[in-house]
């Protein structure tokens, strides 16, 4: 029925669409369009669940789509998706969250850093002050 | 036999044989009784009544038979009764046992069921494990994709105002192969530069150079999505891709906000 140039197209953009939903921004435009109240959209992306599966997903690039994919099930969750305050809000914290391991690494340098400081100048006034 | 019968009718007549024995002696004692006074009376008066003695005789000799047999009795009664009182305690020794072995049988059996519960659920999990197994030269290579390319971690030297995002941003969907296929003006440069663009955003070079292009085409080469059939609906499966080039530019504009 499908040639393989038409599977490997339909491969194509079905994981182009599926890192799209990482977009918050476009969440929100599907959900103000009325998309998320499509039963056939919704079938839709209970089809695109394949992705989960390790021989598809290793060709995600952005994961955070996974999560996205999984939340995308529940009818609350869409419903939700048509504020444009939800999406500010899932766009802030996926930014921290995406934040959060720079975040620590630095931290990390900063404290081995502070480690080797005192090592580096002993009788020093400031080692009693710590 | 006798006994038994014996025993059957004493069960009708419901007279232990103690009872019977001690009615015996009973009767022997006053039949001596009689004869003796007999004799005494014989001794003293002439005229011996003859019949009566001879009668009280004959009831004394039966009586005396009776008690013979009752005796008798009494010992076999007694022989089984012991007999009876050993099969008792072999019983009760031979219960026990059987006691004792249904504990043990019961305890083997749930120490039996645990153990075979434990290896289903140790196969359980073997098998998860191995159907989960990935070569760890995969993971790394698909680690090494996804870091490098900042789509799971920010970039060290992120600062609210750098466009790059954890997601595919606006620019990156128009320009993938979704975004390009309601573009009839473009002559099948999927990854070309759409001119406008290029100039607004400084980094499009570097996203669409960037080893790890978010369409894959490189390394999805052999690969094939699983088929549905149309089972969404009268071909409305393709619907997305006409979003993707009509979105509007709703710029991540919490970049901008206070972060």
């Amino acid at each position: 029925m499908e040639t393989d140039e038409q599977a490997r197209n339909r491969f194509q953009s079905e994981l182009e669409f599926v890192q799209c939903l990482a977009n918050p921004n476009y969440l929100n435009f599907l959900a103000q369009r009325g998309y998320l109240r499509d039963k056939v959209f919704v079938n839709y992306l209970k089809y695109l669940l394949y992705w989960k599966e390790p021989e598809y997903a290793k060709f995600l690039k952005y994961p955070h789509s996974l999560h996205t994919l999984e939340l995308l099930q529940y009818e609350h969750f869409r419903k939700e998706l048509v504020n444009a305050q939800c999406t500010k809000f899932i766009d802030e914290q996926q930014l921290l969250h995406w934040q959060h391991y720079s975040r620590k690494r630095t931290r990390l340098q900063q404290a081995l850093a502070e480690q080797q400081q005192p090592q580096l100048q002993p009788p020093h006034g400031n080692a009693a002050s710590k | 036999m006798r006994s038994a019968r014996s025993d059957a009718n004493m069960a009708s007549s419901e007279k232990s044989t103690k009872e019977r024995l001690l009615s015996t002696l009973d009767d022997l004692e006053v039949l001596s009784r009689e004869m003796i006074e007999m004799l005494a009376l014989s001794r003293s008066q002439k005229p011996p009544q003859s019949g009566e003695d001879n009668q009280v005789l004959e009831l004394l000799v039966q009586r005396d038979g009776e008690f013979q047999a009752l005796m008798q009795q009494a010992v076999e009664q007694g022989r089984q009764q012991q007999e009876m009182l050993r099969l008792e305690k072999e019983l009760e020794k031979r219960d026990s046992d059987i006691q004792q072995l249904q504990k043990q049988l019961k305890e083997a059996e749930h120490i039996l069921a645990t153990a075979v519960y434990q290896a289903k659920e140790k196969l359980k999990s073997i098998e998860k494990a191995r159907k989960g197994s990935i070569s760890s030269e995969e993971i790394i290579k698909y680690a090494h994709r996804i870091s490098a390319s900042n789509a799971v971690c920010a970039p060290l030297n992120w600062v609210p105002g750098d466009p790059r995002r954890p997601y595919p941003t606006d620019l990156e969907m128009r320009s993938g192969m979704l975004g390009q296929m309601n573009n009839p003006s473009n002559n099948g440069n999927v990854n070309g530069h759409l001119p406008g663009d290029a100039l607004a955003a400084g980094r499009l070079p570097d996203i669409l150079t960037s080893q790890y292009l978010w369409q894959s085409t490189d390394v999805s080469m052999g690969m094939l999505p699983p088929h549905h059939g149309n089972e969404f609906g009268p071909g409305h499966n393709k619907e997305n891709e006409d979003d993707v080039e009509a979105m509007s530019t709703d710029t991540s504009s919490s970049s901008s906000d206070s972060d």
